[in-house]
């Protein structure tokens, strides 16, 4: 029973709560259970304070289920740590935001946002293929509702595509998962992993090809990869605001950690033979992300395709196979997380006030509501990559890896950076600068207090991750170099494995 | 010989006690039933539950060995089988008092033919002579098309028993055809002699063997309602009460399947060459036909019947994988299913109300504001149904999927995911509604469950989730009992 | 040395102002504004002092080290600052002209909205001016090259209200953003290559490299800053943002558009001096733009009506010049033409916006006129900044400009000649602004045209400004004069060795000829016969409405760059791309899925004899497959 494991359950034990509380004392119980858990959370960094381990910390490893052998393996490493305390910093602001926002069945809302909590952190600590895959769709069911029940006009067409996009692509992974199993006998990350290390598991490239396929057909839906993108706008235009946070910030994360995780370092021959294909798409992901959010009239779908364009970052760095884009692409997997966040906060305010999503519909918010546009301002600058501020540091660190891996990457990724200010900077000189109109001047409230307490601890983030991204880079950079070195190993081992043994170990375990 | 050999030993009844607690508690309703003035209500349902409870042990603890001169066969599977079509007649007893007290049907018969109807699926499943098989399948199915039609008055509960009888004894006849060309070719009809005769020196002619397989293969294909035989199962199911189609969907398909096993992964294993591909396309086609159909139901009751069909399919999976884990898997997967289904008909049959008015999926909007409770739990049975983790249906799929890449079944399997993937779809429809629509009038007129439904529904999501959570409890079981 | 007071001290300014700033008296916000960055000048003077720059000390690099920044692998970027020579002379510009700049700012913005903003937005611009001086690696330079760019968006949209200012901004912002794209990549291949981005060392690695005739790495680099240089500062093609920056307060246009920030391309290029010494040919390529960009700017600048815009014009074509000085291998020269540049152009933009202040929020010189007994100080310092820019002899200008002119004779002389007839021109329109503001009568309508909310105070009669506007311009009509006498190429002569040989006296005298004759002409056509103008713009008509118009560059751009990817990205890309093909694909799988449905559904006719021929039909199937084909197989 480590601390991860109270991180980890927290969340289950606080939805079950929630369900047997009196509804008036939800919103206020969620608030502080989230609150409570993000405290403990910080727990978390004690061995990443000041030294930077290179292997599992808080691990956990019981039997679950004897036979298949499924264990409830848990650990925390350079990697996971940073998106565990991402999803704990944002559900208690998630709550936050939704204070006003949720007006009907509250106490059903907070408690799925437990349960999502609760999915997202098993995603990122599970050291279990199956463990993982479980969490994987656990969490899916109460972003689910979190979209259906509580969006917008259109939420059940947007829930049931979300839903069914990202079975679709489980399913696969699930095929893979068990194959995996049949030839190794074990769900164990870290054992398989070292089979593959010592070369005692030897996949013919075809398989293996197969193999990383349907693990990246999952994770690739849920980035979302171009061009399996389509449902994310409309996720995101019907969720409300803490479910377009959530589902942002936290869960297109799953997507590229599973990639960096699995992957990446089960299948690495495979990985490297597919990594142009990939790095393609990402910088087609990139560039039509940025394009076409260029021209929507709808703030959130906007913000929606800059997410498809800011993930194609994280996927390229992934993909050029160095420590600066394996460093950059974890980074901006925070970086995005806080900054888009942020601006999905800040959309949710501007449509708390107006009741539209239409940019048309604003214009001139500046005047009645200053503290509101400085804020969007700096959360603007950090999305499109302004020194100083948290982007920058990870596309900047991306950029150069790939330029390395292959300067003609870098020069089209790069063109993203010069749309992203376009499409940024044109929302918010329609959004908030000209003369604004009567009717918007009286339903334009500057930032409450609350709005405040939301929003603040992320604009603190992009400059303190923007300007000392030491205090945060080194363990992930640790864990990195160990991924790479994994990928890499394999490769020049490759030749020397003869095929012989592999059989034996198959045959054993089945 | 002396006859005393003939004569069966208590050994033989203590194997044979499930059986023998069940139709005694039958036979005991029958007279009451017969005696009871009018308009007095009996403690039928009562009896039926004791009687129940009382088999469940016995079936559980019965000593493994043949009985009666090895006509049955208490093994593993026979035990893991008893057991669970016990359980699943408790609960579909449950579910059933409400239902008839609704409908003013209160008698004792029905409780007595649900009883002999298990105690011909105990029959099957503990069989090991194809006469014995055919003689429990003809209990099972007579006592069910009795129930399918048990509403004499409603003619959609006609036209369900009606079907269900004439293509029953159609199917059936193909059975006993196939039992009769198998004795022709093997010169007996005892399950462990045929394999016998078939792996001895002079294997009979392989074509007699397998039209006989497939003669008996068909006539089990009707009853698990397989590709292309499955045309009578949405009909019935949807006309049937909804408690017996909740039977239906379960007991009888569970019997067949362990009969299936028995026969084609016991004694005809040696011919498998020859049937598994078979059983492959079937599964194939079942699969495709179960989902694809019931994505344009609108009648909850028909859509569960075709999401029936579908999971037969995927249980077929399980049995073309031909092998020690296939069948455990199978095991396992009817298991979580009979409960899943089970519960998610308990709850339509509350939510159908008097003469079933309310089965449209429509008339489920905004369930979850008004009955939160219900609601939630057959969210669970529907997320068992898709095969999400932490539900019996998961693991169930899981399990099946598994021993199909065993058996190096690849494309089926990937077929089956993206199965199971297209079923999502029509499940989340329910969902959609029940959570995201305003409730309508349908709801509002909802009266709160009944005692003994809830004990149904409940129980059924407890197992539900028990074996999503800890599998093992089942699995082991199954792993041990299986064939192979 | 504390170098990191210096940037620190405006970021404090910019703090408290902007956070506080809504609540603070104006004199106080004076106070915190002005002060913060006079205390920096002095800092600055203090620390070159102390490094002896101005005792022929400071021959090497001084460098301070804060703390480690980003480090991934082998690449180590930390937060750290050096100053040379070069960096001394862009840290007393910055600051110097920065001082008097926020001290005139508060007298010329006094009867404005959004007061403490306009001073914040000013402080954190000096902030990040500083950073990209004192910046000792690539990445730093970048932050403050990109902080610049900031803060002349947001002081370009002050007046946020009105479209054209915020499209201003966008515009200003997002074609740097361009020119930043060519910077970035080039500092990725810079980190690729040399494993660092620290000034010094890459340097150093490069000095002991061959050069290269054409291609190659170098060519690439210097190619790719150079793309960036344009963007900042202003180059052919990326110059067309500053034109339209002038919608921002005049200060701003002395200190951002005129003076500092627009120099940056030309200190960068000299900062990495080296790697363009190693590919000649990239070189040639900078002296061309510039020559190019000099050339039709000032033509350009010839036919402007706003006051501002033909001060704009002029400053893209002295930009133009450094250039060349840096592309013809006299670093050294462009850097002290950027300095110069630096005092009379401040000048001349502060000095105009005395005039429009004068007018009250009027820009059009043909509303202007016979100011010269409004307001005679602006006058006569306005007089100076002239003079120096159209290179009188022995002023500022001058002085600067011939080193570059000749520098460029030897290295070729046609680009000398090109120089020389630019200067001519600039020398006429400079003077056409100055005769069209000063001389003849005063043509304005009390509260006049379209003004920056100068309408608060809109009174008819032109006025002399307040004392605190106009000695700051008096102190920088004195630098414009005197400030060819600070022997800047000799100061710099560790870093940028100079040519040795006296160049040949007519070049000078040619240049100056040139000047004075812009000037004759000038007068001629504006103050003894004002009707000829006009004629001659009728006869060239077409040449007078294509530079009249900017050769329509805008518009090139907006019908071949902005209107394809809007229009693209709408139709083709969202509406086709992703509605119809993606999720088109996605619907279609759901509905043929619903249609397979519907056909299986209404196979199930519900008729027993269906479905007994159903069971017939797999019973024969079974059959034949399991028994036939089964025992054959």
């Amino acid at each position: 029973m480590t601390l991860l494991d109270v991180v980890l359950f927290l969340p289950l034990v606080g939805f079950l709560l929630l369900l047997i509380l009196p509804k008036e004392s939800s919103r206020m119980a969620a608030m502080v259970l989230s609150s409570a858990i993000f405290i403990v959370s910080l727990g978390l960094l004690m061995p990443y304070w000041f030294q930077y381990p290179s292997g599992h910390t808080f691990s956990t490893d019981i039997q679950w289920i004897s036979y298949p052998p499924i264990r409830y393996h848990v650990a925390l490493d350079g990697l996971s740590l940073w998106l565990v305390l991402l999803s704990t910093l944002l559900t208690p602001i998630a709550a936050l935001v939704s204070w006003n926002y949720i007006d009907k069945r509250v106490k059903e809302f907070y408690a799925f946002l437990l349960l999502l909590e609760f999915g997202v952190i098993g995603v990122f600590v599970s050291m279990d293929l199956f463990l993982f895959y479980v969490f994987w769709e656990v969490s899916l069911v109460p972003m689910y509702f979190l979209i259906g029940i509580w969006g917008h006009e259109r939420r059940i067409y947007a829930a049931v595509k979300f839903f069914l996009f990202t079975m679709a692509g489980s399913v696969l992974m699930l095929g893979a998962i068990i194959f995996l199993y049949n030839r190794t006998g074990t769900f164990d990350y870290g054992q398989i992993q070292g089979m593959i290390q010592t070369g005692s598991l030897v996949f013919d490239p075809r398989t293996e090809l197969i193999l990383f396929l349907a693990f990246f057909l999952a994770f690739a839906i849920k980035v979302p990869v171009f061009p399996l993108h389509t449902w994310l706008p409309d996720a995101h235009v019907e969720a409300p605001t803490a479910g377009s946070l959530m589902l942002a910030s936290v869960m297109l994360k799953m997507g590229t950690y599973g990639l960096l995780r699995f992957c990446v370092t089960l299948f690495p021959d495979a990985a490297h033979r597919c990594a142009p294909w990939i790095a393609g798409l990402a910088i087609i992901g990139i560039i039509y992300g940025a394009l076409v959010a260029l021209v929507q009239p709808n703030m959130k779908k906007l913000v929606a395709y800059s997410s498809v364009s800011h993930l194609g970052f994280v996927v390229l760095g992934i993909f050029s196979f160095t420590q600066q884009g394996l460093d950059g692409a974890v980074y901006q997997m925070l970086n995005h997380g806080i900054s888009t966040g942020a601006l999905f906060i800040l959309v949710g305010y501007l449509y708390e006030r107006r009741h539209s999503l239409e940019i048309s519909a604003y214009g001139g918010v500046a005047t009645p509501a200053p503290n509101l546009s400085i804020i969007f301002l700096i959360t603007t600058l950090a999305s499109i990559g302004l020194p100083t501020l948290n982007n920058f540091v990870g596309e900047y660190l991306v950029l150069q890896g790939t330029a390395s891996a292959n300067f003609g990457w870098a020069v089209f990724a790069a063109l993203g950076v010069i749309f992203s200010a376009c499409y940024m900077l044109w929302l918010y000189q329609r959004t908030f600068f000209g003369k604004a109109s009567e009717s918007l001047s009286h339903h334009m409230p500057d930032l409450s207090t609350r709005e405040w307490a939301a929003i603040l601890p992320l604009v603190i983030l992009m400059v303190w991750m923007g300007s000392f991204a030491q205090s945060f880079l080194p363990s992930i950079s640790v864990q990195n170099t160990a991924i790479l070195e994994q990928t890499k190993k394999l490769r020049t081992e490759r030749v020397a494995i003869p095929a012989r043994p592999v059989v034996e170990v198959s045959r054993a375990n089945r | 010989m002396p006859i005393a050999n003939f004569l069966p030993t208590n050994a033989d009844y203590a194997r044979f006690l499930p059986e023998l607690i069940l139709t005694l508690a039958g036979v005991l309703i029958m007279f009451m039933e017969a005696l009871r003035p009018e308009g007095k209500r009996t403690g039928a349902g009562l009896i039926a539950i004791l009687a129940l409870v009382l088999a469940l042990p016995t079936a559980l603890m019965a000593s493994p060995g043949p009985a009666f001169q090895g006509m049955l066969v208490i093994d593993g599977m026979a035990t893991f089988f008893r057991t669970l079509v016990v359980v699943v007649g408790l609960l579909v007893v449950f579910s059933s008092t409400d239902y008839l007290r609704r409908e003013n049907q209160d008698s004792g018969e029905y409780y007595a033919l649900v009883l002999f109807s298990i105690v011909g699926q105990c029959v099957m499943v503990s069989a090991n002579e194809l006469v014995m098989i055919f003689i429990g399948l003809e209990i099972s199915s007579i006592a069910s098309y009795i129930l399918a039609g048990y509403l004499r008055d409603d003619a959609r509960n006609n036209e369900s028993a009606l079907k269900y009888f004439l293509l029953g004894s159609f199917a059936t006849a193909f059975l006993l055809y196939g039992v009769a060309w198998m004795y022709g070719a093997t010169g007996s009809t005892n399950l462990t002699q045929i394999r016998a005769s078939l792996i001895s020196g002079t294997p009979p002619p392989e074509v007699l063997i397998g039209v006989a397989a497939a003669l008996i293969f068909v006539g089990l294909a009707f009853k698990i309602s397989a590709a292309p035989f499955q045309g009578w199962a949405p009909d019935v199911y949807q006309g049937a009460p909804a408690p017996v189609s909740a039977f239906l969907t379960v007991g009888p398909k569970a019997a067949a399947f362990a009969v299936l096993i028995r026969i084609f992964l016991g004694s005809l294993e040696p011919i498998a060459s020859s049937w598994a591909p078979a059983i492959w396309v079937c599964a194939l086609a079942t699969m495709l036909v179960g989902n694809f159909a019931a994505i344009m139901q609108s009648n909850i009751k028909r859509l569960l019947a075709y999401s029936s069909i579908a999971h037969a399919g995927y249980v077929l999976v399980a049995v073309a994988a031909n092998s020690g884990t296939g069948s455990a898997a199978a095991m396992f997967y009817l298991a979580a299913y009979a409960f899943t289904n089970i519960g998610a008909f308990a709850v339509v049959t509350y939510f159908s109300r008097k003469g079933e008015r309310y089965v449209s999926i429509d008339d489920f909007a905004g369930l979850a504001q008004r009955q939160p409770g219900m609601a939630a739990m057959l969210t669970i049975f529907l997320l068992s149904l898709i095969g999400v983790p932490l539900t019996g249906g998961f693991f169930g799929k899981f399990y099946i999927f598994k021993a199909a890449l065993d058996a190096k079944l690849i494309w089926l399997t990937v077929i089956g995911l993206l199965n199971s993937a297209v079923a999502a779809y029509y499940y989340l429809r329910i969902l959609v509604v029940m959570y995201f629509r305003e409730p309508g009038e349908s709801v509002e007129t909802l009266p709160p469950a009944g005692a003994l439904l809830q004990i149904a529904v409940y129980g059924s999501a407890a197992g539900t989730l028990l074996l999503g959570i800890f599998p093992s409890l089942v699995l082991d079981f199954a792993n041990r009992a299986a064939i192979r | 040395m504390q170098l990191w007071l210096i940037p620190i001290l405006p970021l404090l300014g910019f703090l408290l102002n902007g956070i506080f700033g809504k609540r603070l008296a104006k004199p106080v916000i004076n106070a915190i504004a002005v002060g913060s960055v006079v205390l920096s000048f002095l800092w600055v003077v203090k620390t070159l002092n102390a490094l002896g720059a101005f005792s022929g000390g400071l021959e090497q690099t001084y460098k301070e080290h804060y703390y480690t920044w980003i480090q991934s692998g082998a690449l180590n970027i930390s937060v750290d600052f050096a100053i040379d020579r070069l960096t001394a002379v862009m840290l007393m510009v910055v600051t110097g002209v920065g001082a008097l700049i926020h001290i005139y700012a508060t007298g010329y913005m006094a009867h404005e909205g959004g007061y403490y903003r306009f001073f914040a937005y000013l402080n954190l611009f000096m902030f990040f001016m500083l950073i990209l001086v004192l910046g000792a690696n690539f990445l730093i330079l970048f932050v403050g090259w990109e902080g610049v760019g900031l803060c002349s968006y947001l002081l370009i949209g002050f007046y946020f209200l009105e479209k054209f200012a915020t499209d201003a901004g966008n515009k200003a912002f997002i074609v740097n953003r361009i020119g930043d794209f060519g910077f970035v990549l080039a500092i990725f291949l810079i980190g690729f290559h040399f494993n660092t981005l620290d000034f010094t060392t890459v340097m150093t690695k490069v000095k002991s490299m061959p050069v290269e005739a054409t291609a190659g790495i170098f060519t690439a680099i210097s190619l790719l800053l150079l793309v960036g240089a344009t963007g900042k500062s202003a180059q052919i093609p990326l110059y067309v943002w500053l034109p339209d920056a002038m919608a921002g307060p005049t200060p701003v246009s002395a200190l951002i558009h005129a003076a500092t920030m627009v120099t940056a391309g030309v200190y960068m290029i000299a900062r990495t001096s080296q790697i363009y010494l190693h590919s000649p040919w990239a070189l040639d390529i900078v002296a061309i733009v510039g020559l190019t960009t000099a050339f039709l700017a000032a033509t350009i600048g010839l036919a402007q009506n706003d006051i501002k815009k033909v001060f704009a014009y002029s400053t893209v074509s002295q930009l133009g010049y450094m250039f060349v000085g840096l592309g013809v291998g006299a670093f050294s020269a462009g850097i002290f033409h950027l300095m110069t540049h630096a005092f009379f152009k401040a000048l001349l933009f502060l000095g105009a916006g005395s005039v429009i202040h004068a007018c009250s929020g009027e820009q059009d010189m043909r509303h202007m006129g016979g100011l010269r007994k409004y307001t005679p100080i602006t006058m006569v310092t306005l007089l100076c900044g002239s003079l120096a820019i159209a290179g009188f002899p022995y002023l500022s200008g001058a002085a600067s400009k011939d080193l570059i002119l000749e520098a460029a004779y030897e290295h070729a002389p046609w680009m000398y000649w090109m120089g020389v007839f630019t200067a001519g021109m600039t020398a006429f329109y400079v003077f056409r602004a100055f005769f069209m503001t000063f001389f003849g009568e005063y043509k304005g309508k009390p509260a006049a045209g379209h003004d920056h909310g100068h309408d608060d105070h809109g009174h008819g009669e032109p006025h002399e400004s307040p004392a605190i506007m106009w000695i700051p311009l008096a102190i920088l009509a004195i630098l414009s004069l005197g400030g060819g006498f600070i022997n800047i190429p000799h100061f710099l002569e560790p870093l940028f060795p100079l040519q040795e040989g006296e160049p040949a006296r007519w070049l000078e005298y040619v240049a100056t000829a040139a000047g004075l004759g812009g000037i004759a002409v000038a007068y001629l056509f504006y103050v003894v016969s004002p009707g000829l103008p006009e004629s001659i713009a009728n006869t060239f008509k077409g040449v007078h409405n294509l530079i009249y118009n900017k050769y329509f560059v805008d518009e090139f751009y907006d019908s071949t760059v902005v209107e394809p990817i809007v229009g693209g990205s709408r139709q083709l890309l969202w509406r086709v791309g992703d509605v119809r093909l993606i999720d088109g694909l996605a619907n279609g799988i759901g509905s043929t899925a619903r249609g397979l449905g519907g056909i299986l559904r209404r196979a199930q006719s519900g008729y027993i004899r269906s479905y007994a021929a159903w069971v017939i039909a797999g019973t024969v199937l079974a059959i034949a497959y399991i028994g036939f084909m089964g025992a054959s197989r």
